[in-house]
């Protein structure tokens, strides 16, 4: 009877969650799958359920380079955010002592404040004429009569900045459990900074790290607001043209089968990075001790 | 030479990560500026023209305004806390037990971070439509919670691999039973990933507006306001809620680091008790 | 031990197919079970007429921002005084497009989400109608209404005879202009000019920006054709391409006109308020401007059509109006309201793009649809859309 029970207690634990997700995701989820076999269109009859998969291919080839566009630009906000957010992490968790809270809901903070100030507040600090865009024109980093407005690099900053606490949480979360002491101990034992940090530091980051890129790549890539407001034609990614096909255009079949074909190559692309990155780190597959 | 070295090292990660605060401040060191921004039509006008504490003094006189904010953040709170126990029961359950349909589960945790916005929230509009739930703040809560579970599970997961479980073991090797075990042991072990992943949920739910545009009625939350106001000019008070938010969030924390600052001080300067004096010998007495 | 393969790969590659199979096969039993189609309104069937009756109880209105003057006293608290109605009026609608996506799965179903008037954009109430998610007005029940309404605005294409729509106000689109850094923008040809090469936003809304360019070159939207939007299309294509177009904006080009990140925008008139940069303007194009209103309608499933229409009525009396007109300051639809205002403030009734006369608008055009059938519609819609996202 214990036995039956201890082999019960995982699906409780995952029940409630299991549940609202079957019932306010797997179901829309799956009326929209059927919605992307449809054909027909609003204003003719309305669509009916053809086994089209035609809508399909037709998503693919017809967005095929905001589909890349969508990948680069995730991919690149996913590197930066990284390279900004761990050493971030590491000095709040290991460095901030009884501060380390109050810091780290100092830089999430701002993300509470709506998305379209922040982006306003951003296209202030970056206007043509603003002086910061002349000290970026003086590095060089930007072209003597270019802008930093509506260009790929400010939809790459937006995506950036919007997704860093995505990417700064999970490896604080991670990060906080290690006992400095292990480190002191491997100096100690004669390891240099650099060994002390890939030998100790390193692994035990490595499933924040893990899950900081997956919740930072996986909701970028379907982004459509930063390319929206801080983009211009050239910068069009896969949600901007979803956001079209479904409201604009009204072609529901299309807009749904180009989530799906979105929504499968995310995963492909995630499934190849675990595999690379080893899913011990994400899926942490551990045993309860008999 | 190798201490000049790693002195020089240890500064550099400190000054990286003081820009690196500075930079995820920038925004809202900017909003609050131009909460003082003088205007002449009340609404925010992208440019600098003369301080006033005007905005500062009518804060709360835009109805709608006040009452998206708490909309929100009412919506924000008990999303939050629900996506956060489902999530971390979840995480528990994905990494701590060996059990079948695990690849279903993965696959229901990472689809919906990976599904367009709009997607979710056409499709969840039609299916409440079908249940037939009232569209509302029920309507709103349920959504924030689905997209905020899979956040949670994620977070909260990549702080219980690796973890140590010998401190589980003793205290199980000590005659604790398990729930007290996780409720003395576990549970505050995990706290840093629990309260991470609740302010993840915090900020997805309070700045999310297409799924909340589709599914949310006539109610309105802070997102769907300023998308709403944005289009003829954002009245000045939404920059001074909004920094009035960051700084009510921040002195908040504070005073509870504070608190607790102040408890352990007092532990450390009451006196310790004097040890009852025993009747027993002391091994000098009895050397002696 | 369970009983499966220690190997997780097979596990997954197992379950992940079962999944796939359970999908497919949801899908085929769906797809046998029913045949009904999605969406496709009401189209075809008779259009109920919107009862008038004792008007009490409770009214949900649907409006843009800033359409409503502010403040305790605002007309919305003069109605539920005169009336005893209690208001609920919401400012959910924020683009004609999102609005219609969010509102059609409950339109579909013949409900409105408590709503029993909203105001949207006359092609988009034309659509509306033609979906069969619309009432109709019964004239008679609005007399206030169609005793006031301005001449130019009681027959238009969309709806010639006014049976399923009231104006709430107009509007025009023209060009906004940087006139320190651009004096000489007159036309909205001279936004293709290369010397404002990245200097220059258009709106994304295809009915606005389209017809412009049209006009510009000397073609009468009204006459256009499927090969003319196409044409201009082509060319909006090539400017962005090149760099010439910055991006394509909602209202959002305000921002970049006050920064001076641009030096003309495609804009609306009433906008001008809000940008608060002395050196822009907004000007009418040398070709005309294009005329729209945003129109209350009642859609099917309204609780309350007697307090709409009461409503409606309300609004068109000269004096309530004046208040909306002095606070929005766009083309109000009522006459006489001039009259009113100018006892308030003389400035205000001299205002061309609030009363424009006829001379200032004589070039101007209402804002037409893309010709031709279902079809053509769709083509010419998609051909805009895929110029926006950089498609093809």
């Amino acid at each position: 009877m214990r036995r039956l029970r201890r082999r019960l207690v995982p699906y409780g634990l995952l029940g409630p969650g299991a549940i609202w997700l079957l019932l306010f995701f797997a179901v829309p989820m799956y009326f929209m799958g059927e919605m992307a076999l449809r054909s027909g269109s609003l204003d003719t009859g309305g669509f009916t359920f053809s086994w089209e998969w035609a809508n399909f291919s037709d998503a693919l080839s017809g967005s095929d380079e905001q589909i890349v566009r969508s990948f680069v630009y995730a991919g690149l906000a996913t590197v930066i955010a990284l390279a900004i957010a761990y050493p971030l992490a590491y000095a709040i968790a290991l460095r901030a002592g009884r501060w380390k809270l109050l810091l780290l809901f100092a830089v999430v903070a701002p993300f509470f404040t709506t998305y379209l100030i922040r982006t306003i507040a951003w296209k202030t600090i970056l206007a043509d004429a603003s002086p910061a865009v002349d000290v970026l024109q003086f590095l060089q980093l930007v072209p003597q009569d270019g802008r930093v407005l509506a260009t790929g690099g400010a939809v790459v900053a937006g995506l950036t900045y919007n997704f860093l606490p995505f990417m700064i949480l999970p490896i604080y979360a991670s990060l906080e459990r290690m006992d400095v002491r292990l480190i002191e101990a491997a100096k100690d034992l004669y390891a240099s900074s650099t060994k002390a940090f890939l030998k100790v530091t390193l692994p035990i980051s490595a499933p924040g790290i893990v899950a900081g890129i997956l919740l930072t790549f996986i909701p970028a890539v379907g982004d459509y607001v930063n390319a929206l407001l801080l983009g211009g034609t050239g910068q069009s990614m896969v949600g901007n043209v979803i956001q079209s096909l479904y409201l604009q255009q009204r072609d529901y079949p299309e807009a749904a089968a180009l989530s799906f074909v979105m929504m499968l190559a995310i995963l492909a692309v995630v499934v190849v990075y675990l595999r690379v990155a080893g899913t011990g780190a994400f899926i942490g597959d551990e045993e309860e001790p008999a | 030479m190798s201490e000049a070295w790693s002195w020089l090292r240890r500064n550099a990660l400190l000054l990286y990560a003081a820009l690196a605060v500075l930079y995820m401040l920038l925004p809202i060191l900017v909003i609050g500026l131009f909460s003082f921004d003088q205007t002449s039509t009340g609404k925010l006008d992208y440019r600098w023209s003369g301080l006033t504490l005007d905005y500062w003094r009518d804060a709360f006189d835009d109805e709608s305004v006040n009452e998206a904010m708490i909309t929100s953040i009412q919506l924000a709170g008990l999303s939050m806390l629900v996506a956060t126990i489902v999530g971390t029961l979840m995480a528990l359950a994905l990494v701590r037990y060996q059990f079948r349909g695990r690849g279903v589960s993965n696959l229901l945790i990472v689809l919906p971070m990976a599904t367009p916005e709009i997607v979710i929230g056409a499709a969840l509009l039609s299916m409440f439509l079908i249940y037939g739930l009232e569209l509302g703040f029920t309507t709103l809560f349920i959504a924030h919670v689905m997209f905020s579970i899979s956040f949670v599970v994620v977070v909260v997961r990549s702080r219980l691999i690796g973890f140590d479980r010998s401190l589980e073991e003793a205290a199980a090797d000590l005659g604790a039973p398990p729930l007290t075990t996780f409720r003395t042991i576990t549970l505050p072990l995990m706290a840093p990933g629990i309260v991470a992943a609740s302010l993840l949920a915090f900020a997805l739910s309070i700045d999310d507006f297409v799924i909340s545009n589709f599914n949310s009625g006539t109610t309105e939350t802070f997102p769907l306001y300023i998308f709403g106001v944005s289009l003829r000019g954002i009245p000045v008070q939404v920059n001074v809620l909004a920094t009035l938010l960051f700084l009510v969030t921040v002195i908040a924390i504070a005073l509870v680091l504070w608190q607790q600052r102040r408890a352990e001080r007092m532990a450390d300067v009451r006196p310790e008790p004097e040890p009852q004096e025993t009747l027993r010998p002391t091994s000098r007495e009895v050397a002696a | 031990m369970s009983n499966t393969s220690d190997n997780p790969r097979a596990v997954r590659l197992r379950s992940a197919l079962a999944m796939l199979v359970a999908l497919v096969a949801a899908l085929a039993i769906g797809a046998c079970g029913d045949d009904d189609t999605v969406g496709g309104g009401n189209g075809g069937g008779e259009a109920e007429v919107a009862k008038a009756g004792p008007v009490r109880g409770e009214l949900t209105i649907s409006n843009w921002p800033a359409y409503m003057d502010t403040g305790k006293e605002n007309t919305v608290a003069e109605f539920e005084d005169a009336t005893g109605v209690e208001v609920d009026y919401v400012e959910d609608v924020n683009d004609n497009a999102e609005f219609f996506g969010k509102l059609r799965p409950q339109l579909e179903r013949g409900q409105s989400g408590g709503r029993s008037i909203f105001v949207v954009t006359d092609w988009m109430a034309k659509q509306m109608y033609d979906l069969g998610y619309l009432q109709e007005l019964d004239h008679d029940d609005l007399t206030t209404v169609f005793d006031n309404i301005l001449p130019s605005l009681e027959s238009p294409s969309f709806d010639p005879e006014r049976k399923f729509s009231v104006p709430w106000q107009s509007g025009m689109t023209g060009i906004m202009v940087n006139e320190e850094l651009a004096p000489d923008i007159r036309s909205v040809n001279d936004l293709f000019d290369p010397k404002y090469k990245g200097k220059v936003t258009m709106l994304s809304e295809m009915r606005d920006t389209v017809p412009l360019v049209m006009k510009a070159d000397g073609v009468d939207p009204a006459d256009a054709d499927k090969q003319d939007w196409l044409d201009a299309i082509e060319k909006l294509r090539e400017a962005a391409e090149s760099g010439q177009i910055r991006r394509f904006t909602g209202n959002d080009y305000n921002q970049d006109m006050t920064n001076e990140n641009v030096v003309a925008a495609i804009g609306w008139s009433g906008d001008t308020s809000i940008i608060e940069n002395p050196d822009v303007s907004w000007r009418m194009p040398a070709e005309g401007c294009i005329l729209w209103s945003d129109n209350m309608v009642i859609p099917n499933g309204a609780p309350n059509t007697a307090a709409a229409l009461a409503w409606m009525n309300f609004v068109y009396r000269p004096r309530v109006q004046a208040d909306i007109a002095e606070y929005v300051q766009y083309v109000t639809p009522v006459g006489g309201v001039d009259d009113v205002l100018r006892q308030r403030d003389p400035e205000l009734a001299d205002n061309q793009l609030i009363f424009p006369d006829e001379q200032f608008t004589a070039d101007c055009s209402t804002q037409p649809d893309p010709p031709g059938s279902e079809e053509d519609q769709q083509e010419v819609t998609e051909a805009f859309q895929d110029m926006i996202t950089g498609q093809g």
